[in-house]
């Protein structure tokens, strides 16, 4: 069909003439009319001659239905066309290699409709399409494109239905190739119908209808998903049934590209969305009499819908979020929008931790460094989940006020002793350091993995290594005057900006990434301190069992202030998960190490989630709290088991102590939860429990 | 957003009608598609290129504004920065990501703040100071740096034929 007019008409000349010949010379011969149809079809070169005719027919056929329903093709779609008929044609051929056992005339035939039923498609696309280009659109636009619109969507539907039965009653054959071509055909002709009728909308009214770019997203979207699926299943029936089908490599290769484009397109336009509504401020009416007020976008007048960047530059709001799709930058002075707006939302956190934190610490820190907030903030977001179980203000983001004191203490005692390894002389010097408050940016993290580092050390496996299960970092404890991160509410703490300075590769994101992985460390390292107070208190409780103690005497614990540990009771719980005091910017240890307590505190804080009582959180939390003091008294009836019984009471009455004392620490901040455990607490009953059952062994 | 790109082409269109710039002229080539346009620019004066009447056209994408058009001289162009098929190489006409010479900072590159009117005044001080470091068609950047004179002679042919006066 889309040849050069002369080739067509000498072809169609040609064809007419030879065939007139072919049958003339067979009157000729036979005289009659059967027997020369008979001639005919038995002589090979006749049937050519035949064929040859037939498909001119076919190509003026084609010509004649372009003409009545696109008139002349532009240069533009022409060029498309014949690229697209090249490949066409190149599939078809490869489709043929695969059945070959059926080729006939009729195959071709088939071939050849679809051929055209695929090039009718492509010419309506590109005539839809180029609807929203041209200013005059006239009715016999209109009428071309839907009656072919409505005729292309017939054959395909009556040619669906068509291979669909053929395949049901004579098995599968060619007709299966055939169903999905058109099948495929048939979507693509929706798709254009609701681009025609979304560019006919948009032409019926004056202004420019804003959500039309939205609507043809989600319907490529969806055509697309379509398609892939179509060409998922063909591929696999082909293969189960045929061979591996070459033929549309191709074409599946584009539709998936097609579909990844459109996914996201719509997750970039969401996004783009999103921030428009969320990041910038609709521009009031002095703002646009103030400035020029035409859109730079579309130079067009802005009245309404109009939103002012950071930059102080105002564009109509539609016009924005197309731009914003491609690029995050002010399409005036270029200015990067996203880092723009990042110190806007920074100044809510801070009022959350000063507080907690004044009243937790005996020696007030001066207000935390500007930078180290903003790096927090992010970091806020990724413990999101379990802490969004705990409702703001209910809990102090400092639940171990005293600890940090008493881990002060116990490094001057350790370092009054004896052990001047290097890694305690570094906890020493972080000690002091946090003493002098000096916690520049980037000191947390060093500091406290040193003093992780010093406090597994003297352990030296005295006690077996704990369980890991009784290790729940709910809450950081953050020693020294480090200023803990924020409570964070939930994912929504992390505002877009924070995300999106953590996506990308170049070094800010790369800075804002290992900010966060940072956070990470500090919170894993708070809780290993944490970890060493649990240890401490088991410790207090093993006193009187002389299996578990060496050499030194501990001290008996009291009320008010848990016993500053020697060094040979602290247990070396957490030497393998404290990452070593690195500095430097290695991503990699900080990301392996907190994959442990964070699922570990993912499943504490689920099994409490999944607590039916409606006892408050604090509640839970000194369920959390306690179960070291469980542990304890599971090890003490471990370990004392040959002991006497009044031996087993003193354990008992130590660990109550010792639990009593340890939730107390928890909630010397928080008013509103009692001191003491409830008796009725299913966890204190099931201590109880256990103290009996070591009391009967 | 394509009815909108055709909103704004009429726009622009209409402004470079009321308010032509000195040696510009452009417009769509017919009515009926304002993404092809046809532009006539005029040599830059006391430059080689002066008096000459350069045509090009502009082909602009589906989502103008957002992505830049393409401009090409459809005469005989020999100029650093204008590739042998008559393809312009300004960074204003580069889409802000792709880079093909790799030194143009996105500062420079297309945003919608660009117009047909800005793109065409850029063409034509490209005309009138070529830029050989970066070049489109090197052999011109060598003889504009190397041998004036013959660069000014190929010019003034190039003039020449615009204009239709045969070169002596």
């Amino acid at each position: 069909m889309p040849a050069a007019p002369m080739p067509i008409g000498g072809l169609t000349m040609f064809s007419f003439a030879l065939t007139a010949s072919v049958i003339g010379n067979a009157y000729y011969q036979k005289k009659q009319f059967y027997p020369s149809v008979v001639y005919i079809t038995k002589t090979n070169s006749s049937m050519a001659v035949i064929y040859l005719l037939a498909f001119t027919l076919v190509i003026l056929l084609g010509k004649f239905l372009k003409k009545i329903f696109f008139g002349s093709l532009r240069a533009a779609e022409f060029e498309h066309l014949i690229e697209r008929s090249f490949y066409a044609v190149t599939e078809t051929c490869l489709a043929f290699t695969v059945f070959r056992d059926d080729f006939s005339p009729k195959f071709v035939a088939l071939f050849t409709v679809l051929l055209f039923l695929k090039a009718f498609h492509w010419l309506a696309d590109y005539r839809v399409d180029f609807m929203e280009r041209s200013p005059v659109i006239t009715l016999l636009f209109h009428i071309r494109v839907v009656s072919l619109l409505l005729l292309l969507s017939l054959l395909d539907l009556v040619l669906v239905s068509h291979a669909y039965y053929s395949t049901i009653t004579r098995g599968a054959s060619v007709q299966l190739v055939f169903g999905f071509e058109y099948a495929i055909l048939l979507t693509i002709a929706l798709n254009i119908g609701v681009k025609y009728i979304c560019h006919s909308v948009d032409l019926q009214s004056e202004n420019p209808w804003e959500n039309k770019a939205m609507y043809l997203l989600y319907t490529e979207l969806c055509m697309g998903f379509v398609k892939v699926v179509l060409y998922a299943i063909f591929m696999i029936i082909m293969i189960r049934i045929h061979t591996f089908p070459l033929f549309i490599i191709r074409p599946m290769y584009l539709t998936l590209r097609a579909f990844k484009r459109a996914l996201n397109d719509v997750i970039l336009s969401r996004r783009a969305i999103r921030n428009m509504n969320t990041l910038y401020p609709d521009a009031t009416a002095e703002e646009l009499r103030a400035v020029d007020n035409v859109c730079i976008i579309c130079r067009e007048e802005m009245v309404t819908g109009a939103k002012k960047l950071p930059c102080g530059h105002i564009f109509h709001s539609s016009c924005l979020r197309s731009w914003f799709q491609r690029q995050q930058t002010c399409p005036t002075c270029r200015m990067d929008i996203l880092r723009q707006s990042q110190p806007a939302p920074s100044p809510q956190p801070p009022q959350q931790p000063q507080p907690a934190q004044g009243a937790a610490q005996p020696h007030p820190t001066p207000a935390p460094q500007q930078p180290q907030q903003h790096q927090q903030n992010p970091f806020a977001g990724l413990f999101g989940p379990q802490m969004a179980l705990f409702p703001p203000g209910v809990l102090p983001p400092f639940p171990f006020p005293p600890v940090p004191m008493q881990q002060h203490d116990q490094q001057q005692q350790q370092q009054s002793t004896t052990n001047t390894t290097t890694t305690s002389s570094a906890s020493t010097t972080t000690s002091s350091a946090a003493g002098t408050t000096a916690a520049s940016s980037t000191s947390p993290v060093p500091q406290a993995s040193g003093l992780g580092g010093g406090m597994g050390q003297p352990g030296g496996g005295s006690i077996p290594a704990m369980p890991m299960n009784f290790m729940p970092p709910f809450f950081p404890v953050l020693p020294f005057n480090i200023p803990p991160p924020p409570p964070p509410l939930n994912f929504s703490a992390m505002t877009e900006d924070e995300v999106r300075q953590m996506e990308g590769n170049e070094r800010q994101h790369v800075e804002a990434r290992i900010q966060v992985l940072r956070n990470i460390q500090t919170l894993l390292d708070a809780a290993v301190v944490q970890m060493n107070q649990y240890a401490s208190v088991v410790a207090s409780l093993d006193i009187s069992s002389p299996s578990t103690m060496r050499n030194t005497v501990v001290p008996p614990p009291t009320q008010d202030v848990v016993p500053p540990p020697t060094q040979d009771v602290v247990p070396p719980p957490t030497q393998d998960v404290v990452p070593p005091p690195t500095q430097n910017i290695s991503t990699a240890s900080p990301v392996s190490t907190p994959t442990f307590p964070t699922t570990e505190a993912i499943s504490t804080a689920s099994q409490s989630q999944e607590e039916p009582s409606p006892a408050p959180t604090p509640v839970k939390i000194d369920e959390v709290q306690l179960s070291p003091a469980e542990a304890s008294d599971i090890r003490g009836a471990a370990a004392a088991a040959p002991s006497t019984s009044g031996v087993d009471t003193h354990e008992g009455e130590s660990g109550e102590t010792a639990s009593s004392s340890n939730s107390s620490l928890v909630f010397s901040v928080d008013t509103t939860t009692p001191d003491l455990p409830d008796p009725d607490d299913p966890n204190e009953i099931r201590r109880r429990r256990l103290e009996r059952f070591s009391h009967n062994s | 957003m394509a009815g909108r790109a055709l909103k704004r082409l009429m726009t622009e269109y209409k402004q470079l009608t009321l308010n032509p710039p000195e040696g510009i002229i452009a417009g769509p080539t017919n009515e009926e598609n304002f993404f092809e346009w046809e532009a006539l620019i005029m040599g830059p004066e006391g430059t080689c290129f002066e008096c000459g009447v350069f045509p090009a056209k502009l082909i602009f994408p589906p989502d103008y504004p957002l992505s830049p058009p393409k401009m090409q001289f459809t005469c005989e162009m020999f100029h650093p920065n204008i590739y042998s098929d008559g393809r312009v190489c300004i960074s204003i006409l580069h889409a802000p990501g792709d880079d093909p010479m790799g030194y143009e900072s996105s500062a420079e590159r297309w945003s919608p703040v660009q117009s047909v009117e800005k793109i065409l005044l850029s063409v034509v001080s490209m005309l009138a100071e070529p830029n050989d470091e970066s070049s489109a068609n090197v052999d011109a950047a060598k003889m504009w740096r190397d041998d004036r004179e013959q660069f000014n002679k190929i010019a003034e042919r190039l003039v020449r034929n615009t204009l239709n006066i045969p070169y002596p």
